[in-house]
Parts: C-alpha cells; structure tokens; sequence
C-alpha cells in the first residue's frame, strides 16, 4: 500500500511538472547579431521597468531570423525580428505565403564600421578600393586576377603612408564582417572591371588577422601594435578616441552624423520587424515595440546611442515613430 | 677491464645518488601539481573575490513630479553619471504604483555604477579625473561605501554591470539539473542492474559494455552536437530551453552514472544474493529489496559525482543555445535559460573590467558549490562504506 | 497550450486507470484467495501486473505514435492518439484483470516484463552512440555534397568566406575553402602542448605515489590531484585567457620574442594541467598492479630502487601508462572551453606555439554559434569536422582499451 502511494504521488508530481508549461505572454525575438547588444539591453529594460516578463531574445543572425519570423503565425513563431539589413522581396513574398501578411517596419538607427588605427599615426585617407587591394584574396593586376601580392600601404597607392598592411578585423562568424564584407568589399569589386560580380574572398596569408568576436580586444591590439588597422563597429572608436583615430573612407570621416545621413559608405542602416498579428496573443508587444522607438532609447540622448548605436536624424525618427505607433502594415512596394 | 672495490663503491655512489634524485624528481612532480592547484586558486580568489564587495552611494531621492516620467528627475544631476541607471529607471514605475510618494523624499544607499566600483577596488576605469575627485571627496564624507553584493546573489544577468547577478544562471542549473538527473539516474541504474544482475555473458552484453566505456570518453561537444541534431531540430525540444540542455547532460552523465552503479553493485557479497533466493525470492525481488538498498549509498555517491560533473560542463550547452542572455530566471523547464558556467562564459566575452571581476566571482561561486558536492559525496561514502 | 492541457488529461486519466487497474486487480485475487483457492502469486503482485500491462502498452503506443508523428511526418492529431492510447489502456486494463487467476503466474509475468524494462534501458547507451554516429554524419554527408571530401582532408586552406554570404542571405557561396588541414594542425599543437605538461608530471607523481609516498601523503594528495580534474572547463579557459596567455605574453617579450595574446601556449599548459589527474590516476593503478615479485627480484639482484622503477616497474606498467596517456591525448583533441576561450581563431598552419591557431572544436562552436543559418556550408561542416573528431577519438579509445587489457592479461589484475 505505501509502494503504491508513492508511485502515485511521484507520477502526479511528474505530470505537474509536466503541466506547467504555461501559456505565453513573453515576447520573442530573434535575428540579427549586430542588432543583439540594443535589443537586449531594451528588452532587460522592458522588464525591469514596465513589470512585464523580460522578453527571450536570440541571436540567429538577419537572414536565419527572417526565415524563422516568416514560417507562419502562431505558437512558437517569433514576434519580432532584427535584422541589420532591410527585408528583400523574396523574404517579404515567403512571409505572405506562410500567413505573415501584417508586419510593421521599424528601422531604429544605423551602424557603421570603421578602419582605426592608433593614434600616433596620422589620419589617413582611404578608398574603398584601396581597403578591397588590401585585404582580397585576388586582386586584378594588369588586368589579371593574381594573388593579392600586396604587402605595404604604399604599393596600392603612392600617396599612401609607407606601411605594411596588417589588418585586425572579426571572424566569419561575427555581424561586422558580414557587413565589411558587403559594403566595402561587395561594393568595390562591382566597380572594377576585373569582377563580373561581387568578390568578397579576404586573403588568409597573415596579413588580415582574424582577431576574435571581441572588438575590444582589436582595440587593445591596435594601441601595443601601431602600424597596423582595425575593423570594428563605430562605437568602439567613440570610446576610445583617446587612443585611436580612424581612416576617412572615400573622403569622409566616421562621424555620426555622416553616418547616419549615409554620407559614410561604410554604415548600414538597423531594422526590426514586428509581426501584427500576435499582438492579441502576446499583449506586451506593442509596449515593447513602442519603448524601443521612443527617444529615451533611440533618441539624441537616447541609452542605445551610449552603447554604439548611430541615432537616425530627428525627422526620420520621427516619421518612422509615427510609421511604427500607426502600425502600417508594410507591402512589397517599400522594399523594391 | 678490472674493478677495484673503490671503483665499484663509487659506482655504488653515483648509483645510490641516481636513485634519491629519482624520488626528488618524483616527489617534486607531484609538488608542482600541487603548486598549479595553489596557483590557480589563489588566482581566482584574488580576481574573484572583489566581485562580492560593491559600492553604494548615499543619495537623496526626491520623488518629484517630473520623476513619475524621467527618473532622472528625482536626482541631483551631478549624481546621474556616478550611480547606477538600473537605479534610475525604476522611479517612474515605482511611482505609478505609488501615487502618493510624490512630493516626498528619502535618503538611501544606491547602487554606484560600475566605473566607480571598479575605481574604488582600483581597477581600469574610465572615470575622468574631475569625477574621481568628487568621488573620493563622498568617500570623505561617508557617502560612498563599500558593501556586501547581494545584487548579485539575487538578480540575473545584466547588460549594466554592477546589476549582473548569478541567480538566474543557478534556477537555470537547478532545472537542468532536475531534468538531467530525472532521466540519468533512472535509465543508468536500470542498465547498471541489468548488466550485473540479469544480462547473459553473450555478444550483446558485451557490446553494451564497450559502448558505455566509450561513451564516456566521447568529447562533451559531440553530444552537443547530438542535441542540436536529434532533440532541437528533429524532435522539436524549444532550442537553450533546460529540457534541451538536460537531456544532451543527461546523455553524457549516463555512463559515469552506470560504471558507478556497477561498481556499487558489485561489491554487495553474492551471499545475501544466494540468502535470498534460498527464501525463494525472484531475481527482481533480490534485486529490489537486497541488493539495491545495500548498493544505494554508493549509487548515490556516483550520481552526485556524475551530477558535479554536468554541472560544469559548458560546451554542448552552447551548441544547443543555452548561452542565452536571462534578466529574469523563470522556472520553467521549456523556456530559455542559462546555466552556470554557460552565464561565466557569457561574462569572459564581455568587454566591460567590472565583468571580469564577475566572472571571477560566478567561478567562485560554482567552484564552492563543486567542491561542496564532491565533499558531500565523499562524506556519504565514508559514512555509509561497508567492509564485507 | 492546448496540446499540454491534452497531455496533461491523458497523464491524469492514465493515473488513474493505474490505480484502477491496482485496486481491481488486487480485490479480485483478494476476493478468489479468500475463497480457498491456492494461487501462484501474492494479491500485490496480481495488482502490480494489471497496472503495469493498463500503462505499458498505453504509454507505448502514445511513443510510438508521437516517433512515427515527427518521422514520417503523418498528420495524427495529438487527440487522436492518446485518445488510442487510453483505449489502449482500457483493453489491457480488462485483459488482464482476466488474466487474474490462481494458475497465473503473476511474479513471473512480471519479471520477465520488468527484464525488458532493464535491457530496454541498457539500449539507450547504445542509441546515444547511434543518435551521435547518426546525426553527424547525416549532416557531414550533405557537407561532403557541397565540399568535396579529399579536399576537406588535405586542403590547407580553411575560408568558409563566401558561404557566410550565402548564408547572410546574399551570394551564391561559391569559393569557400574548406580545408581542414590547419584546423587539426593546431588541435595537434596544443594536445602536444597538453601531452608535454601532462605525462611527465602525472607519470612522475604517479610514481612517487606508488613508490615512494607514506600512506598518509597518498590519502590526502590523490583527491587534491582529483581536485584539478573536476574543476569546470570553462573556469580553466578564463584562467588560460586571463591569467596564464598576458603571463606568456610578457615571459616571450623579456626573450625578445613576439607572442600572440591568444597564442597555443596558453591553453596548451592549462589543459595539460587539466590532463594530470587522468594520467596519474591510472597510472597509479598500473604501477599498483605490478606484482611485488617483480620489485622484490630486482631488488634481490642489487639494483637501487630507482633503477627497479626505471628498469623494473615502469616497463611492466608502459602499456597502461601509453593507455593513460592515449585517454588524455582523446580528451585533450576534444576538449573544447579552454580553446574556445584561449586559442585563437585564425587557422593557422605553423609550428610556432606563440603564435595564435585554431583548433576543430574552436570552429565547431563558432560555426554553430554564429551569424549564419543551419543550412549554410559553414555550419554544415562543423558536422564534417565533429565525424573527423569523432573517428580520432574512437580510435583513440579502442586502442587504449585494447592495451589495458593486454596488461591486465598479462599481470592477471581484475581491478583495472
């Protein structure tokens, strides 16, 4: 008898157990790594300051997040998703035909990326050619694709200080080199006749020295090794002006405003993407959504502009605010 | 070739002298084993240590009306940059909830930010000088102090570094744990009896055999790579969710748990197996009632150990996604969560000094709790050994 | 949520066909012993065999149905099955209260189910090998279909570039390199690294534990060594990063030598302290096991007690020592938290440990914690590198256990 009331208490604490797996009203949110840091520093802010459950938030990179945004509505689909690049059409025409159709655009900000160096050196000028020559892996000589046989600034171009390449830049894994990648590099190659296409292979012969996730770290490099450059996102340069200063990239410098008015080639804008129709299921979402837009987080003054993030001009966060607390439902047309 | 007796007796010499270094050399290799483990605690009590020490600062809160919007207003300005946002943001909801605070005021200790924590403990710090000096000027004056952490005891993670705790990272332990133990500890004495007390000596036992002891000397991150394989993206489980994690652990505790149990097993005395089947007991009820009960402080001393040892494990945890950013821990077995050692892998890649010091203190904290496991199981052991 | 409030119904309805199945089964032998039958089996036992043939089958077809639901793919709404389940239920709840006669025997009935239990159980460890084998090799192959296989194994260059591209949702992947080469160049570096702290130190130790140490420094210092093994590796890999690699860093710049911070070196030595206690906790008992004979013959001739360890004992004890030491050299090539943290991530083929390398597990992590989908080459391959890791280590193993039993024959030792 005392057997088969232990059995019984123990297979009904099991299945209570089991059972509390609760309903939903935790935002989810996934996507893409460079929008990560703001997004998580608003979403502990969302739950610490409204009482609401902090929402789960999860780096999945910008493509990996749209596919998992647009696989359809409901339980266990998320409700937003960050992406450092806009929505394409085809990602657009793929949430429609899972049941998707109700997004609303958000673009909070932008990000650039810079080439730093220490500050014991002059600034120099760059183009984006002259980065691509330096860090391909191919590079059109004569009018032939050869390796990249390039080992000092001043061989590129003589106007160039008379320094050896030596590059510090994110792994393949990391949001920055995608965007290297497609800004500097995909952009210079389609303007040189030797590509039919974007070339974005890097030279892994030592010159380019995959430095690791941590930007600091990159930081850190740059001041004990002064010759070389860094490639990092801009807010690593703010902090720390007093060590380093950053090439100018086809005649601009990396200040916010050139960055976010897109004067800098090397920024990109930052997106997220609120799926309408779990906002009856998920009742923090809009709250959530709003917090993010509203100037104490995206503003002049705004928390996410003291970790990094680049503040849109006043009237187009404005206009995008409005765009978000009307909740258009964004069609393909915008994104053509 | 001739050898005299003093030729031979310095051989004997130079022989004997050989032989002491040898034990020197020995005794030594040992001694610097030991001087690693010295080394490396005293590293990280020293790095750790300071994490547990926090600054405060007394300050008047005034509860005005510009506050119930920006909590900044309820501050003296030139307090803002030195005490901690998590403090500031608050205020307006505080005071939504209670309307009647406004207009009031207090005096209480806050959370300093970290770049003056750091200061005072004089680590990096990126404090201009000008703030250096008003904040030694509050020290003087007794306004700022160092206190004992409990933030970090009771909070989560935090992307604003003095307000980074453990907490959530150990309810996401615990839940995995549950879950870990929930399926090892049944499924590894089940196989354990059956392999010593029912299996026939044939071809299929002794593949499982081999199997176990090669399980066990499997890199943890393949099973990581099991997990995210068979249980996320086959079978469905919610991806860094405790199920996940605890059952890819559960996996990899497995055979510890059976070799241990086997051991267990085998050292009750085949008399009181031979006196309970004289009675005319079935195998099981031998098994049951005799043998397992006689084993079970030794099972539970290999589960403990089985169980200290999933507990530190990180590497399958981050591939199937358990590297989660967790403010508040929920108790719940299909959400997200973080574990221990998952939450000081997190903190050693943030940038910030103050995370260093964390990090160093989430070791500390799940060193003692290892440490206190193991001890505990090896307490068990000597409490409840039995000499036959 | 309603798929757990079912689940939730189900367990709460099978519980209590459960207790059912117990009362019924147990009034009813009850009831026909007190009426003067004999019967096989004690009233409990007839109870436990109705309840355990009520829930068996249900629950098993519920799995059953849940595992062919995810294969296959079938549309069988939850519902339905556990609504077949409990129908289940029933029928083996009123089977086998049938069955509850005097010239049934339930105890037998019982063990044999209850031996099924236990040896279904004892398969687990064997589907977990399975579910290892299976899951990385069916995605290394959809690796090896993008990637050639001769190339992954001797290619000397490892750009994954342009897949992260394709990945990121732009490009078409072409030109990735995927050459495992310098990945496992520098898992080689840092095991060696390993190996070269390690099996000195843990085979020294070793000795002197077995030979030369009283009996009381041999109770408290083999748990201090146990010590170093069970602390987490993740806590080793920020020693490694933070204290150990600026330490080696400075050491290398007062020899005029030019370190990387996240140099081989680092990791190398802390895994290798890692690795002591394995080495030094089996090849203690090796040199245990050595029959005394052997000392005492040696002795006998006039050796010094160093020359018996060095001539004598450790030669008997070498293939339990090569076993101890090839079970490091497998756990230090798998070892993961100590490179993520402390190697670098550039693959890197040179024999300069100052210098930062990669190692495969580093790459597995990053490929599987990064920016870029599942489907994507880059990803993929960290499949192909785990099938690679797994066969070294598998092999690895064998053979380590093949040499512990060849000494084990040998010397006639069973505590090995």
């Amino acid at each position: 008898m005392n057997r088969i009331l232990k059995t019984t208490v123990l297979a009904a604490a099991v299945m209570s157990v089991a059972g509390v797996a609760q309903a939903r009203d935790q935002i989810r949110i996934v996507g893409s790594s460079t929008v990560y840091p703001f997004a998580s520093y608003v979403t502990e802010e969302f739950g610490a300051t409204t009482g609401n459950p902090t929402p789960v938030i999860e780096s999945t990179g910008s493509g990996g997040g749209l596919r998992l945004f647009c696989n359809g509505v409901g339980e266990g689909t998320p409700d937003i998703t960050n992406a450092s690049r806009r929505m394409k059409v085809v990602e657009f025409e793929r949430c429609a035909e899972n049941g998707v159709t109700d997004i609303t655009e958000a673009k909070i900000g932008s990000d650039g990326i810079v080439m730093g160096q220490s500050n014991t050196n002059d600034v120099v000028a760059l183009t984006r050619e002259d980065i691509f020559k330096a860090v391909a892996a191919m590079v059109p000589v004569d009018g032939e694709l050869v390796e990249n046989p390039y080992t000092n600034w001043s061989e590129i171009d003589s106007s160039l200080p008379d320094r050896e390449i030596s590059i510090y830049g994110p792994p393949t894994t990391s949001g920055t080199r995608d965007a290297f990648e497609e800004l500097v590099m995909e952009s210079a190659s389609e303007e040189m006749d030797a590509y039919e296409e974007g070339y974005t292979d890097i030279r892994s012969d030592g010159v380019y020295i995959d430095a690791g996730e941590n930007d600091n770290l990159i930081v850190q490099r740059l001041s004990e090794d002064t010759g070389a450059f860094g490639i990092f996102g801009y807010s690593f340069l703010e902090e720390n002006l007093n060590t380093l200063n950053a090439a100018t990239i086809d005649g601009v410098a990396p200040e916010a405003e050139a960055i976010s008015s897109g004067d800098y080639p090397v920024a990109r804008s930052l997106w997220f993407y609120v799926k309408n129709q779990h906002a009856d299921d998920v009742p923090p979402l809009y709250d959530y959504v709003d917090m993010f837009m509203s100037d104490m987080m995206i503003g002049d003054d705004g928390y996410l502009r003291d970790i990094g993030l680049i503040v849109l001009p006043e009237d187009e966060r404005e206009e995008w605010r409005q765009a978000v607390a009307d909740r258009t439902t964004m069609s393909a047309d915008v994104l053509k | 070739m001739s050898h005299t007796f003093d030729d031979i007796s310095q051989q004997l010499k130079h022989r004997h002298r050989k032989s002491t270094r040898l034990k020197w050399i020995t005794m030594g290799s040992l001694g610097l084993a030991g001087l690693f483990l010295v080394l490396f605690f005293a590293d990280m009590l020293n790095k750790g240590l300071p994490a547990f020490q926090q600054a405060y600062i007394q300050v008047e809160i005034n509860y005005n009306e510009e506050a119930e919007t920006d909590g900044r207003q309820a501050f003296d300005e030139e307090l803002i940059p030195i005490i901690s946002r998590t403090m500031v943001r608050v205020i307006p909801m505080e005071l939504r909830n209670n309307p009647d605070m406004i207009g009031t005021s207090t005096n209480e200790w806050v959370l300093a930010t970290s770049e003056v924590d750091q200061y005072l403990k004089g680590h990096r710090s990126s404090l201009s000088p000008e703030e250096r000096a008003a904040i030694d000027e509050r020290v003087e004056a007794g306004q700022v102090d160092m206190r004992f952490n409990t933030t970090f005891f009771t909070n989560g993670d935090s992307k604003i570094a003095e307000y980074a705790g453990i907490l959530s990272a150990v309810i996401g332990t615990v839940m995995t744990m549950i879950v870990t133990l929930a399926i090892s500890f049944p499924i590894g004495v089940m196989t354990a009896v059956y392999l010593e007390e029912f299996a026939p000596d044939n071809r299929f036992t002794q593949a499982i055999e081999i199997n176990i002891n090669n399980l066990a000397a499997i890199p943890s991150i393949l099973f990581g790579l099991l997990g995210l394989a068979i249980f996320i993206n086959f079978f469905g489980v919610p991806r860094s969710s405790p199920l996940a994690g605890g059952m890819t652990l559960a996996l990899m505790t497995l055979p510890v748990i059976i070799i241990s149990t086997r051991a267990a097993l085998r050292s009750v005395p085949d008399s009181i197996r031979h006196a309970a089947f004289g009675v005319g007991c079935s195998r099981w009820q031998v098994v049951r009632d005799h043998v397992l009960p006689l084993a079970m402080p030794g099972i539970m001393t290999g589960s403990i150990i089985g169980l200290a040892q999933a507990m530190g494990e990180t590497a399958p945890l981050i591939i199937v996604g358990m590297v989660a950013f967790i403010p508040d821990a929920g108790v719940s077995f299909t959400e997200a969560a973080t574990v221990m050692p998952a939450q000081i892998f997190t903190w050693s890649g943030e940038p910030e000094q103050a995370f260093v010091e964390k990090t160093a203190g989430g070791i500390l904290v799940l060193l003692t709790i290892l440490i206190s496991l193991n001890a505990f199981a090896v307490v068990l052991r000597k409490k409840f050994e039995r000499r036959w | 949520m309603q798929t757990n409030q079912l689940l939730l119904i189900f367990c709460a309805a099978l519980l209590l066909l459960g207790l059912l199945a117990f009362f019924a089964g147990r009034s009813k032998a009850t009831r026909i012993r007190s009426a003067g039958t004999a019967m096989f089996a004690q009233p409990d036992q007839y109870a436990w065999f109705t309840v355990l043939s009520t829930a068996g089958p249900a629950l098993l077809v519920s799995a059953l149905g849940a595992f062919v639901l995810l294969l296959m793919g079938a549309n069988i709404p939850t519902l339905y099955l556990l609504a077949a389940s409990l129908v289940v239920a029933a029928i083996g709840l009123l089977v086998s209260l049938n069955q509850v006669k005097p010239d049934f025997h339930a105890r037998q009935a019982m063990e044999r189910v209850i031996r099924m239990i236990l040896a279904s159980a004892a398969l687990i460890s064997i589907f977990t090998t399975f579910g290892i084998l299976f899951s990385i090799i069916s995605e290394a192959v959809r690796f090896f279909k993008m990637h050639s296989f001769w190339e992954f194994i001797t290619g000397t260059t490892w750009s994954p570039g342009a897949s992260f591209l394709a990945a990121a949702g732009r490009g078409d992947g072409g030109g990735a390199e995927f050459g495992s080469v310098p990945l496992f160049a520098g898992t080689f570096m840092i095991t060696a690294i390993a190996m070269l702290v390690a099996v000195p130190v843990g085979l020294l130790s070793a000795i002197y534990m077995s030979e030369y140490a009283p009996s009381k420094v041999r109770t408290v210092a083999k748990p201090v060594l146990e010590v170093l093994a069970g602390i987490p590796t993740v806590v080793y890999g920020f020693f490694a990063a933070i204290t150990v690699a600026p330490l080696i860093v400075t050491l290398a710049g007062f020899l005029g030598l030019d370190a990387s911070y996240n140099n081989a070196l680092a990791p190398g030595i802390v895994m290798g302290i890692m690795i002591i206690p394995f080495i030094s906790s089996l090849s203690d008992d090796v040199i245990n096991s050595v029959p005394d004979t052997m000392r005492q013959g040696s002795l006998a001739l006039g050796m010094t007690k160093g020359e018996t360890i060095r001539d004598v004992v450790v030669p008997a004890a070498l293939p339990g020592i090569i076993s101890a030491s090839l079970l490091g050299v497998s756990r230090a090539m798998g070892e993961t938290m100590i490179v993520v943290m402390a190697a670098g991530m550039r693959p890197n083929l040179t024999a300069n440990p100052l210098e930062d390398m990669t190692t495969v597990t580093v790459r597995i992590v990053a490929a599987l914690t990064g920016d870029q989908e599942f489907e994507s080459a880059e990803t993929l391959s960290a499949f192909a590198l785990g099938l690679v890791l797994f066969a070294v280590t598998l092999v690895l193993n064998l053979v380590s256990v093949l040499m512990i039993r060849r000494f084990r024959e040998k010397y006639r030792v069973n505590n090995l």
